[in-house]
């Protein structure tokens, strides 16, 4: 359980849950495109709604997915007001002092609003909500491993990812026991001028850094004893399997794409330059 | 008295989470003054989370804990004066040694007291004493010593804050046999030095027997059974059905009895059992 507490993984039982981690990746990338491929309102609309739906399917609760959109409000608002007010056109609604706002203004700011929304909750859903750390890096290791015919170590780099990802709750646990054992001898992490602060986390790093150079250690030794060499001929416990949903969402994309492209030709509502 | 009363304990880890773990519930616990309690219980019974309670490392979900009558939790900004009076030693305390020489670590917590110089040097010889680390190990680096010296390095660093209360987390887990009994040694010799309250946590049963006043028994987070020692060992059936045991010589004892040997009182210690068996081999 602790492998996978950590990040934004959600664990639940869904269709998108189920996918092949490679299959998430390339559908992943082919939102993000279709996003790309929206101008006007029939296609933003359409493309809100798979966002809705993809959202009902995943099983992730509203109340996390927002959550991953908290850091990016501010750049959100940015883009929004850089639109709004810079962008220029024929019908003028509202004009004072040097600031002019126009129709097309508005409707791109807030296509722009949509696209970004759209987009991080999109991939969070295919990627970071539903796949674990590990299957993702796995995943990518198996797109990637084209790569391998010109050399790229490809294998060793998805490995560092496995075992640094490994680590990360691991290490966490340790530097909250630590913390919690220093706390019991008087240390205090919170008040104090920043320098002081700075200097009350010595007794925590230092143990952190002894335990992970030690920790590191072991794990290379306990490899090695089991004759790990790298990424040749080895076989995997975990064999992925694409089975007929992963393709068919696939075409499901694929075809929303299509369907996208098709409602652009016909150019219906307000077209974004 | 009751130096440490718990009320209506409840503790969750993650809240609101998939991950939702409640570790405690309802748990009542009076811990008497001047005597050593034990505490033990499955792996995951609850057993770390409730010590960490005692010295408001954590803060309980629902429930007061009291010191000398008094919520620890009254004031928050003064938790760290109640840490100074109930010391914790956390299971395997000897990842946090952190200084150069091993008596600047123990030094760590009276200094965090804000004692005088001299007062510290004082409390460092002193602790350093009761658990036996010899003067020259003081001052080499806390990483050259051997397992079990560093783990009495981290305990000297806990008494050396002279609490009124010693809390120590499976103290011997993972020591040899002459570790082992350095372990209790300390223990023994920090109550005759001192007189202050002991709580400890241990899988030994032979260890608990050896050295507790009162044993409290933990069940997935609550409180199975508590009592003087010998009332908890003369449960064997009722710990055994929980997955616990007794000490083996108070099995042996037992089984003895079962077979129609005549025994008076059960003995859970091999000291007390000794002359017992001497009589029945007469
Ligand atoms: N940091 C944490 N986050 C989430 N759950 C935790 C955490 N620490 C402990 N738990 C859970 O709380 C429960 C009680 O754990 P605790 O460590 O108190 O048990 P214990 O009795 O000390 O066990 P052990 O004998 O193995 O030390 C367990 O179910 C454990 O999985
Ligand atoms: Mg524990």
């Amino acid at each position: 359980m602790n492998n996978i507490s950590f990040g934004q993984y959600y664990p639940a039982d869904s269709l998108i849950h189920s996918l092949d981690a490679r299959f998430k990746v390339i559908c992943a990338f082919l939102y993000i495109v279709c996003s790309f491929l929206c101008k006007n309102i029939l296609s933003f609309a359409a493309l809100l709604a798979s966002a809705v739906i993809l959202v009902a399917v995943s099983g992730i609760p509203m109340r996390i997915l927002l959550r991953a959109l908290r850091p990016i409000i501010f750049i959100l608002l940015f883009t929004v007001v850089i639109n709004m007010f810079w962008t220029t056109g024929e019908t003028l609604l509202f004009s004072w002092w040097k600031i002019r706002v126009y129709y097309e203004g508005i409707m791109n700011a807030l296509f722009i609003a949509v696209r970004i929304v759209v987009l991080i909750i999109g991939t969070s859903i295919f990627m970071t909500y539903t796949t674990t750390p590990i299957a993702l890096t796995d995943a990518l290791e198996s797109l990637l491993s084209p790569l391998k015919v010109v050399k790229a170590p490809v294998h060793e780099f998805a490995m560092m990812i496995t075992i640094a990802l490994r680590f990360i709750p691991t290490l966490t646990e340790e530097t909250n026991r630590i913390m919690a054992a220093q706390k019991a001898r008087g240390a205090d992490f919170t008040s104090g001028s920043v320098f002081k602060r700075a200097r009350a986390l010595i007794p925590v790093l230092v143990p952190l850094f002894v335990s992970a150079f030690r920790r590191a250690d072991e794990l290379a030794t306990a490899m090695e004893c089991r004759c790990y060499h790298g990424g040749e001929g080895r076989t995997r416990l975990n064999v992925p399997h694409c089975r007929p949903r992963d393709f068919v969402m696939l075409f499901v994309i694929i075809a929303f794409g299509a369907g996208l492209i098709l409602i652009n030709i016909y150019g219906v509502g307000y077209t974004m330059k | 008295m009751a130096k440490i009363r718990l009320e209506k304990i409840n503790y969750v880890y993650s809240p609101g989470t998939p991950f939702e773990t409640r570790a405690l519930r309802d748990v009542d616990l009076e811990i008497k003054e001047g005597i050593v309690t034990g505490i033990i219980g499955h792996t995951g019974s609850g057993k770390s989370t409730m010590v960490m309670l005692l010295n408001g490392l954590e803060k309980p979900t629902s429930g007061r804990v009291l010191l000398d009558g008094v919520d620890i939790w009254e004031k928050p900004k003064e938790i760290s004066k109640v840490r100074f009076r109930v010391g914790l030693v956390m299971q395997y305390p000897e990842y946090q040694l952190f200084e150069e020489t091993v008596a600047k670590d123990i030094a760590f917590g009276p200094r965090n007291m804000g004692l005088s110089e001299e007062e510290i040097a004082a409390r460092v010889r002193e602790a350093a004493g009761i658990v036996g680390l010899a003067p020259e190990l003081l001052e080499k680096s806390p990483f050259e010593l051997s397992g079990g010296e560093k783990r009495r390095a981290a305990i000297a660093g806990i008494i050396a804050m002279k609490p009124e209360v010693l809390v120590l987390d499976e103290p011997a887990a993972g020591l040899d046999p002459a570790g082992r009994e350095r372990i209790l040694a300390t223990i023994r010799k920090y109550r005759e030095q001192t007189g202050g309250t002991v709580i400890i946590v241990s899988h030994s049963m032979e260890d608990m027997a050896e050295i507790c006043d009162e044993i409290v028994v933990m069940l997935e987070g609550s409180i199975f059974m508590s009592g003087s020692t010998a009332e908890v060992f003369s449960k064997a059936g009722e710990l055994r059905r929980i997955g616990l045991d007794v000490p083996e010589i108070t099995g042996l004892m037992l089984k003895l009895r079962d077979m129609g040997v005549e025994i008076d009182t059960i003995p859970y210690t091999v000291s007390d059992a000794v002359p017992k068996l001497m009589k029945l081999l007469k």
